[in-house]
């Protein structure tokens, strides 16, 4: 089984941006939104010891994803391949998922309410081509592989000390690596910090309070229905009609 | 005309008596009572009952199955698997759910406008209005379930007693939220945090009725005393011995109603209550009867 995972390799990337305008013809994705994307922070430092740092982003099809956790109708799920993707046909619409993702990689399509985000091109990949967005990549910036296969890119850019963004209070096991050799990395992970999942008060008071509460009732009458059926029995019906 | 009103005389005789409150009944008066019939509820009535039980049994067993969350559902995953295989993929038992759900909305809805007058206005009148006999009937059940209590000595109820009106106000409210939150989800009307409250609501509504549910299923069907209510939601009718220890203030009710057309209908026939002299309780229940209702004949 392959493990798919893909790597940015900073130092090539030029933010030229391709890559999200290629995504976005390629599935039509209405502005603002993005299924991947380039934001490009303010240069920093001071001549010549200046520099500027793209975030260079996409859903990081997470081993433990709390999309998929959150999602009430099982919409949203973690191929077998390490592809987290949404099923259109059984969305409907509640943003639980986004909600829950740290990375922001998830919209509201409002074309038709529904969830929408990146899937790794799985049709371009079944079909044994590459992503749209590392297709159009000019510079190589972007390359997807199987992490499974120990000879491929992505794993000897791991190997090589490629990084994930990950912090120490949110870790969920991301398939985007990031390669760098000046530290840009880490005003990447200063700037865009994975967040912590969050849930909306419904869901909160749904799981909290309600769950429990209509376990102890359902139960309560479905017990107390039971004792009431057992004594039926055990005293037997009477004869006369009343 | 001789044969005809003696036996009315009979009835109404006992008619008259019991009309005056609720007492213990002789042997010989229950068996009279337990053969007569009365109607309880309309084809209409039936028929809703029915298309009601039987959405509601589909949209909870599929519904069950929709949720698949760890942290929202209830059911465990050997039955979402069960209904999985059941309807193959979890898109037909959506679909399901949904068509289901938009038969019943719309079902609710036709009875709801043509029924306006005739059928939802008396519901809500008489059917989701708690008086204050209601207020009583609750530690008094208690009572009598507990064995301490007759029912002669229960406050008298309407057509539905306390017990079944509290359940069908919490149904009435979990109904119309249903019928709101469910189209939003099926067909995505409105924001991710509508949609979400939606989700709540839908939950808490359905667990509500089905918390209820094995009461009223048991008290309908299994329990003895409340089992000719069972048999009235197929055939329309309960036997009086049943109206009138169970719901004397329905019972009263129908006999006035009874009593007063009966009267009309005699005039209409000719007969004059001057002319009942030998049918004396006729003519006293009649005058009674005005007296209560203010009509005249």
């Amino acid at each position: 089984m392959s493990k798919y995972a893909m790597v940015i390799d900073m130092d090539r990337c030029i933010a030229c941006h391709a890559c999200e305008v290629a995504c976005r013809s390629h599935y039509d994705v209405p502005v603002p939104y993005y299924r991947n994307w380039v934001h490009d922070l303010r240069p920093e430092g001071v001549y010549p010891e200046i520099k500027k740092v793209s975030y260079v982003g996409l859903c990081n099809h997470c081993d433990d994803a709390p999309c998929v956790k959150a999602c009430p109708t099982g919409a949203t799920y973690k191929r077998k391949d390490g592809v987290v993707v949404v099923d259109k046909d059984l969305c409907i619409g509640c943003g639980l998922c986004a909600e829950a993702c740290p990375y922001g990689a998830r919209y509201l399509n409002p074309n038709n309410n529904k969830i929408d985000k990146c899937d790794f091109c799985i049709d371009r990949v079944s079909e044994g081509l590459e992503p749209a967005c590392v297709a159009t990549c000019i510079a190589s910036a972007r390359i997807f592989g199987d992490l499974d296969d120990p000879d491929s890119k992505v794993s000897k850019y791991v190997s090589n000390g490629a990084l994930q963004n990950v912090s120490d209070t949110v870790n969920v096991g991301p398939n985007i690596y990031y390669f760098d050799s000046h530290n840009n990395f880490q005003v990447v992970k200063a700037a865009f910090p994975p967040k912590v999942p969050k849930m909306p008060t419904p869901q909160k008071v749904w799981t909290n309070v309600l769950k429990p509460l209509f376990y102890i009732a359902i139960g309560g009458t479905f017990l107390g229905q039971l004792a009431a059926f057992a004594t039926q029995l055990f005293k037997g019906e009477s004869d006369v009609k009343e | 005309m001789g044969q005809r009103t003696s036996k009315l005389n009979e009835d109404i005789k006992l008619d008259h008596d019991l009309l005056r409150g609720p007492r213990h009944l002789t042997f010989e008066e229950k068996r009279i009572l337990a053969n007569r019939v009365m109607k309880k509820h309309g084809v209409a009535g039936v028929t809703l009952h029915w298309v009601n039980a039987i959405s509601w049994f589909l949209l909870i067993f599929t519904g069950a199955a929709l949720l698949s969350a760890d942290y929202l559902k209830f059911a465990p995953d050997w039955y979402l698997d069960m209904m999985n295989g059941i309807f193959g993929t979890k898109h037909a038992m959506l679909h399901f759910h949904i068509a289901v759900g938009v038969f019943w909305v719309t079902t609710l809805l036709l009875y709801g406008v043509f029924g306006y007058k005739n059928y939802l206005l008396d519901f809500i009148k008489h059917d989701l209005t708690i008086d204050k006999d209601d207020l009583k009937w609750f530690p008094a059940k208690a009572k009598n379930l507990a064995g301490k209590l007759s029912h002669y000595e229960m406050p008298p109820q309407g057509t539905y007693n306390a017990g079944q009106k509290a359940y069908a106000v919490v149904v009435a409210f979990s109904t119309v939220t249903l019928m709101i939150t469910g189209p939003i989800m099926a067909f995505h009307i409105g924001s991710p945090a509508i949609i979400q409250w939606s989700m709540m609501l839908h939950f808490l509504a359905t667990m509500s009725v089905f918390a209820g549910v094995f009461v009223h299923v048991y008290m309908a069907a299994l329990f003895p005393e409340e089992r000719p209510a069972f048999f009235s939601m197929i055939t329309g009718k309960v036997n009086e011995l049943y109206a009138y220890l169970h719901h004397y203030k329905w019972w009263k009710e129908v006999k006035n109603d009874e009593h007063v057309f009966f009267a009309k209908e005699l005039k209409k026939d000719g007969i004059h209550l001057s002319e009942l002299e030998e049918c004396k309780s006729i003519k006293d229940h009649v005058v009674h009867i005005n007296n209560i209702e203010g009509n005249e004949l």
